[in-house]
């Protein structure tokens, strides 16, 4: 049993943050796993016909170019089946961390993710040994991977029905109090302890009212624990240093070795569950790496320059008169003091990858 | 002091209550999710803090349905001697329970508290311990503080004013504090539903889970101080449930209980 006491100084806000206890009997990370073998490195592939902005169809050839030219690009690799093979073996359980939060409206696009699923049999992986996976059922279900996918794929929901633990490692926890709750333990997915060999996780382009943005980072972290909404209330959000300490909790940390973001389509206001159109954009773009702070740390860059575009207020404003509770409705105001420092923060205090800009190697390619 | 836990007298109708018995609520959750509150969880109408507060009263429930069950459930975990008046669907349930009560060995046990609130007999007082108990905080009423306690609450003096007994939310909070989360002799987690009790005897602890809630609770993790190598579990609705994932964590044993209907008996040994 290892006891990791999470108790770093706060870096990027006046309050101290909380203090964490991790629980885990999963060994630490290598040096080698996340950000693994390409720190700092990101591939960005963008292609023009790739969706319809009119009607949002997705055009599966195009992501199919896109996920062959990103692979390549960040491996370095000459086929994509050599590319796919040098993270991926026949043997393993791989988990795909979809996100579903603001399903059916936005979420890791079925053509994206039936991609996906088809270069890893083309490595040999079994269909059975491939999940599809979401903490909430009825989120999961209202994209229906099912017609995407071959048979024998399995879609799974962690929490089913909501609020049951039995989905959860009781053994592999993080415990703090953000608030006095009184329940002060989020546990990890017992598919991520106790089945996957490995994880590849498809966050959205998305901003967030809580955390600034929601990419790698986040969709990993709150994407693969229980009770985790508790770390919001009123406008204070502990999102600067729960997602970091998520995300860093072994086996998670290790078994993600690869992120592709779907940037197909976006959200500069609203997030994560924004259903209105108007808050919706169109990158048309997909990134790819095995380092979540290095593709968060671009994420960041694109929803503010968005923002910026549309005469919104910075991520970075904490002032507390833009605080809303209707800001849904008005892209001036906010539910929380948004903390994008969350991605410096995982990466100064988990070493969890690259945030300093000039220092990620980004390779671009255009469909 | 160590009494023997005996099935208390349950009775489902025809008596007349005594002109001083206490009357309880129908035990079970409220949402209040549009109500503004001091706490986001469910409002839970538990009667355990009543029961403990008056010693050899005589109790009264006037429910209905489901809501029988727990209320028997509810007056075995506590040992209050109890009238209940209910409907004929509570009736079944009722006898369902009392079926139950009856296969739940006799044991030799003591309630166990972490800390000792003086009781003035008023309504202040009262919610405060209505709040705990919601809360699992264990305590014991007294009528003076107890030395053996490391912490002991009185309302109206300078460490507990009289103003937290305006927020009782924030006077638990602060009990809460002071006893420390990982010195609690009982912790639920995965649940805001279920309202726990410990006793203690030699070389045995029993617990009681009682579910406030209309649904099931899947999967809810229990904490207990002590070091325990068997647990047995008893559940009233499912027979053969066994409790899961059992651990020792320092001085603690955990488990879990796959699924909690109305009400569980824990044995550890």
């Amino acid at each position: 049993m290892f006891l990791q006491l999470a108790t770093a100084p706060a870096l990027l806000a006046s309050d101290a943050p909380p203090s964490y206890k991790v629980v885990s009997h999963f060994p630490a990370a290598k040096s080698s796993e996340t950000p693994g073998p390409y720190r700092g490195k990101v591939a960005r592939v963008t292609s023009e016909t790739v969706i319809d902005t009119a009607t949002e169809r997705i055009d599966q050839a195009a992501v199919d170019k896109m996920l062959s030219a990103g692979i390549k690009g960040l491996t370095g690799a000459k086929a994509d089946k050599e590319a796919w093979s040098s993270f991926f073996s026949p043997s393993d359980v791989i988990g795909i961390k979809v996100n579903c939060s603001g399903a059916p409206v936005i979420r890791a696009s079925p053509e994206v993710v039936s991609g996906i699923v088809r270069n890893l049999l083309s490595v040999g992986v079994k269909p059975e040994n491939i999940y599809i996976y979401e903490r909430f059922l009825d989120q999961l279900t209202s994209v229906h991977y099912e017609r995407f996918v071959p048979a024998g794929v399995q879609i799974v929901a962690v929490e089913t029905p909501r609020a049951s633990l039995l989905g959860y490692d009781p053994k592999t926890y993080v415990e703090v109090s953000f608030f006095g709750e009184d329940d002060t333990r989020s546990n990890l997915a017992r598919l991520v302890t106790e089945r996957f060999t490995k994880i590849i996780n498809v966050p959205n382009a998305k901003e967030h009212q809580a955390s600034g943005v929601t990419g790698c980072l986040k969709n990993l972290a709150y994407g693969d624990f229980s009770n985790v909404a508790r770390s919001h209330m009123r406008e204070k959000t502990n999102t600067l240093s729960f997602i970091g300490t998520l995300a860093a909790v072994e086996p998670l940390r290790s078994k993600c070795v690869l992120n592709i973001m779907d940037g197909i389509r976006a959200i500069w206001h609203g997030g994560p569950f924004s259903e209105d159109k108007k808050y919706r954009f169109y990158p048309k773009l997909m990134m790819f790496g095995t380092d979540p702070v290095a593709m968060d740390r671009l994420l960041l860059d694109l929803i503010e320059e968005k923002r910026k575009a549309e005469g919104a207020p910075s991520l970075w404003d904490r002032s507390p008169n833009i605080i809303d509770r209707r800001a849904h409705l008005d892209f001036h105001k906010n539910t929380f003091i948004r903390e994008p420092g969350h991605i410096e923060y995982a990466a100064k205090n988990f070493g969890l990858g690259e945030y300093e800009k000039s220092k990620i190697k980004v390779t671009s390619v255009e469909i | 002091m160590l009494a023997a836990l005996l099935l208390p007298s349950l009775l489902a109708a025809g008596s007349e209550p005594p002109a001083d018995a206490v009357k309880l609520n129908e035990p079970r959750v409220q949402y209040r999710n549009n109500e503004a509150s001091a706490t986001r969880s469910p409002w839970i109408d538990a009667n355990g803090w009543r029961i403990l507060r008056s010693p050899g009263k005589k109790f009264v429930y006037q429910v209905k349905g489901e809501a029988a069950a727990l209320a028997a459930a509810e007056a075995f975990t506590y040992g209050a001697d109890a009238l209940l008046s209910a409907d004929a669907p509570g009736a079944q349930t009722f006898g369902k329970m009392l079926e139950f009560l009856k296969g739940v060995p006799p044991a030799e046990l003591a309630p166990v508290a972490d800390f000792g609130v003086v009781d003035d007999g008023s309504d202040a007082t009262g919610e405060l311990l209505n709040l705990l108990t919601r809360m699992n905080l264990l305590y014991k009423i007294e009528k003076n503080p107890d030395p053996t306690f490391h912490v002991n609450v009185r309302l109206g003096t300078k460490e507990y004013p009289q103003e937290d007994a305006q927020n009782p939310s924030v006077a638990a909070h602060k009990i809460r504090s002071q006893i420390g989360d990982d010195n609690r002799s009982l912790r639920i987690y995965g649940t805001e539903v279920v309202v726990g009790r410990l006793m203690t005897g030699l070389r045995q602890a029993r617990v009681f889970l009682l579910n406030y809630s209309n649904r099931p609770v899947l999967g809810m993790r229990v904490r207990i101080r002590g070091g325990y190598s068997k647990g047995e579990l008893r559940d009233s609705g499912i027979p053969e449930s066994r409790l899961a994932d059992v651990t020792q964590d320092g001085p603690a044993t955990e488990f879990t209980v796959p699924e909690l209907r109305v009400f569980a008996v824990i044995d550890l040994h």
